[in-house]
């Protein structure tokens, strides 16, 4: 495990924040193509929050707004209140792209020592952190190699070496288990935790639900450049939990189930939460029904996604 | 656009049809019969291109050694047009191609660029060269031993070499253009240049000259056959073979010879004074017909444009 | 610390520039070619000081502004092409510092390779018994300028074009500024007066490359040393037009979304 520096809290209110963003492209033909549409949202500092969307959705667009790599056509943008894009800002961010080439012909050693120094860090402290980060994310043994050598995941690995190089404030990741085995990931998912435990804040891409669903605080959800719904994930759970009854007896949960359906002499109810369930056992036991069987179901993330998605489109 | 798929399509349906029966015809002609390894193969002819190339370089060279360096280049005809007159030269032999010519680095006067200009002339190889002399030729020389090495069938190589060695070593020029003539046997501007060697103002070896030039003369010519040089030499030939025999006493060989060139070259006042000897008495079309190759000569009598 | 970021910019492209092989066939070729015409002497051509000479500064000349396009003028395209460029202005560093810094590393790699080339053209040579007078000195120092140019044009054009498209303009206007130059003072004479304001715009416009190649002086003898004042104006020119080159393409660069 590398010593890392102790990550600054900053006391800026939020690590992120976006108001009223539009992002336009023009196209080769001179078209213009809105992709990201009066965006508003914002991220406190040490949260880990997901942004998903569909493809297309306008997530890294918004990503290159915030690292100022293309210029918003109108809202606001700010890190640690500082203007998106602004060195001081780009200073307290680690970044890894959606899709990055490293220099094919330089070493991983190499390129992390490249932009250690354009991060503003030099000599043997830089020498030992960028080994040091190699080790950590599994490239240990190939910091010699040139990147031409490496495959999509120890070039992912690199990727997010670099990141993390210099110990940023704010990690904006886009993709950022893209390429990466179970087992990176996993490496990876304790790596970002151990991050936001020494204060630093985590807002990333994904198309992986499970990794969302294991790391984040918060979600925002986006479709066609505009914001659809922003959730934080424990409640969104919950939300998303439901239980199971099944007795035999009469019908007489009423209202108290959010469905019910009788199969073969058998009542089975669904509830929503843990108060509506027990209230229903209670009144079938009154009513002198049999319980049969509970059980508690987890609600899955990729049928609230494709759902919330659907309703938007 | 949508149309040119299928009219491809016909194109090629059409052409298929007389592929099988032209395709024996083609094989036949083709057949890479007598052809040189140069000619066949790829890696020799590629080095044959290479010093062909390296061979066309030198002899583009050779100029900027004579010059020692400062680049020279012909007035274009609107320059020519508009009165501009060239540096000339000191060499009297050589002043009138001299005279057209002038720097490509142009001088402060012409040179509307400035500090460019004067910057160009300051830090590169210029001169103000009228009436400039040139290097000795011996500069040049190792130049026309190379390119000859690497190409033996570039004759100017062989003969402007020869040209400027016989300034200084009528006998070094001699030697030249003997190795030209056995890389090139029975080249007309090679022994036409031998001859005139022999014969020029150093060696007055007449007998010698015409060891070379009569054989020369002596050949079938066809002009629509040779290049403007080969032409040239050609024309050279008949009137050192025809001063050859009259510096010899053999006046009647010099009027027939001279008279069997101008049949070839109408207009030359050298061939026509040769030919007109007044105390002469031969019977010129007699030998003129023993000189030329009897199918040879209507066709060049009726053929205005080998007038020279 | 600016100067800092350059340096690890550049250090990165002159390695890069390194590694790559075809940079390195260029040397070898360039190499063999002098060797070969060394070579001649030993087979018994004496006499062609001269042309080696010549073929020597013509070898070095146009292998060493080749390489000055090839790594100038893919820099940024490839930057954008191949994504390398976001990592890169993730960091605290402005769109500036990323041209100069790659800018430096074109001509530390143009440098590299066209001393490198000229060491072993020396060495082959004087193998042979030919010499250099001191005005070689004089013909590196400006050919190294000379380069500084091309590379600062390479860079400023690969921001506005393809690789390939930017490698051809760049060649283009290295080999072909000298003979345009040389075309417009043929035709000036005649030109009408419009004509003639333009030629002189187009003089200004144009890189003038070909003032930095001073080999003619090297190949033939007894031309004697440039004088300081024209190293100087060239040192001044060159150092005025790349500043002009750089500015403009950061016009170009800074206002691109990437």
């Amino acid at each position: 495990m590398c010593e890392l520096t102790e990550i600054k809290i900053s006391m800026e209110a939020s690590a992120i924040a976006v108001h009223d963003l539009h992002v336009q492209y023009r196209t080769r033909k001179g078209n213009h193509v809105d992709a990201v549409q009066g965006l508003s949202f914002s991220v406190s500092s040490g949260e880990i929050v997901g942004f998903l969307g569909p493809n297309g959705a306008g997530k890294s667009s918004t990503l290159k707004a915030l690292m100022g790599f293309v210029q918003p056509k109108s809202g606001s943008a700010s890190v640690f209140g500082l203007a998106c894009g602004s060195i001081e800002s780009r200073r307290r961010i680690g970044y890894l792209p959606e899709v990055a080439m490293y220099y094919p012909y330089l070493t991983p050693l190499e390129t992390l020592t490249l932009y250690g120094e354009l991060q503003g860090l030099y000599g043997t402290p830089l020498k030992r952190e960028a080994t040091e980060l190699l080790d950590l994310v599994g490239l240990g043994a190939a910091t010699r190699k040139q990147n031409r050598t490496l495959s999509k995941g120890m070039l992912q690995r690199v990727g997010i070496a670099q990141a993390l190089l210099g110990s940023p404030e704010l990690l904006i990741l886009d993709e950022v288990t893209s390429g990466l085995d179970p087992v990176g990931r996993k490496e990876l998912r304790n790596l970002l935790k151990d991050r936001q435990r020494q204060g630093a804040t985590l807002f990333f891409s994904s198309h992986e639900l499970s990794e969302v669903d294991m790391l984040c605080d918060r979600i925002l959800l986006i479709h066609n450049g505009k914001f659809i719904e922003e959730r934080r994930l424990d409640a969104l759970k919950t939300d998303l939990r439901h239980f199971a009854l099944t007795y035999s007896g009469d019908l007489v949960l009423g209202e108290l189930a959010c469905a019910s359906s009788v199969v073969a002499g058998r009542v089975q109810a669904t509830f929503r939460d843990k108060d509506l369930l027990l209230q229903g056992v209670q009144r079938v036991q009154s009513s002198g029904g049999t319980i049969l069987d509970i059980i508690a179901q987890e609600g899955s993330l990729e049928d609230y996604f494709v759902e919330t998605i659907g309703r938007a489109a | 656009m949508k149309a040119a798929l299928p009219l491809a399509f016909v194109g090629l349906g059409v052409t298929s049809y007389f592929v099988d029966a032209v395709q024996p015809q083609l094989k036949a002609v083709v057949a890479p019969v007598g052809l040189e390894a140069h000619e066949t193969h790829a890696g020799a002819s590629l080095l044959g291109q290479f010093r062909t190339n390296m061979s066309s370089w030198l002899w583009l060279r050779t100029d900027l050694y004579l010059h020692n360096g400062v680049e020279m280049r012909v007035l274009s005809a609107s320059e020519l047009k508009s009165g501009e007159k060239g540096v000339g030269t000191s060499d009297k032999e050589h002043w009138d191609a001299e005279s057209k010519l002038v720097t490509i680095i142009p001088p402060k006067e012409r040179d509307f660029r400035g500090i460019f200009g004067d910057i160009e002339r300051a830090s590169n190889a210029f001169a103000d060269m009228k009436g400039h002399a040139h290097n000795g030729p011996e500069k040049a020389l190792p130049l026309f031993r190379l390119m000859t090495w690497l190409d033996p069938q570039f004759i100017p190589g062989w003969t402007v070499g020869a040209n400027l060695l016989g300034r200084a070593d009528s006998d070094a020029a001699v030697s030249h253009l003997r190795e030209g003539m056995a890389a090139n046997p029975g080249n007309v501007e090679i022994m036409g240049d031998l001859g005139r060697l022999y014969a020029g103002s150093k060696k007055h070896d007449y007998e010698a000259a015409l060891r070379y030039l009569e054989p020369i003369v002596r050949q079938k010519h066809d002009l629509t056959k040779m290049t403007e040089d080969q032409a040239d030499a050609l024309q050279d030939a008949f009137r050192w073979t025809a001063m050859c025999y009259r510096e010899t006493g053999r006046r009647e060989d010099q009027v027939n010879c001279a008279r069997y060139g101008l049949m070839f070259f109408k207009d030359d006042g050298v061939l026509k004074r040769l030919s007109s000897v007044p105390s002469l008495l031969v019977n010129p079309k007699l030998r003129a017909v023993e000189l030329a190759p009897n199918h040879l000569e209507s066709k060049q009598e009726s053929d205005p444009s080998h007038d020279h | 610390m600016k100067i800092r970021v350059w340096k690890a910019l550049a250090r990165s492209v002159l390695l890069d520039a390194v590694r790559r092989k075809d940079l390195w066939v260029v040397g070898i070729l360039g190499f063999l070619i002098v060797l070969c015409a060394g070579a001649l002497g030993f087979f018994g051509f004496a006499g062609l000081e001269v042309f080696a000479k010549d073929l020597a500064v013509s070898v070095l000349g146009g292998f060493s502004t080749i390489v000055a396009i090839m790594v100038s003028s893919r820099g940024m395209t490839d930057e954008i092409k191949n994504r390398t460029l976001y990592p890169l202005l993730a960091r605290p560093i402005s769109r500036f510092d990323l041209l100069f810094g790659k800018f430096l590393g074109a001509v530390a790699a143009t440098w590299v390779s066209f001393l490198i080339l000229a060491a072993m053209t020396g060495i082959a040579l004087s193998i042979f018994n030919v010499h250099f007078e001191l005005v070689t000195l004089q013909y590196l120092v400006l050919k190294m300028i000379g380069l500084t140019l091309v590379c600062a044009v390479g860079q400023t054009l690969s921001l506005v074009m393809t690789t390939s498209a930017a490698i051809t303009t760049s060649l283009i206007v290295a080999f072909g500024s000298t003979l345009i130059t040389r075309a417009l003072g043929m035709g000036y004479s005649s030109a009408s007066p419009e004509m003639q304001g333009l030629f002189k715009v187009l003089n200004a416009v144009l890189p003038q490359y070909g003032l930095f190649d001073i080999g003619s002086r090297v190949s033939y003898s007894g031309w004697g040393l440039v004088p300081l004042w024209v190293v100087g104006a060239l040192f001044a020119y060159a150092a005025g037009y790349c500043a002009f080159m750089l500015i403009l393409g950061w016009t170009k660069f800074n206002r691109q979304a990437i």
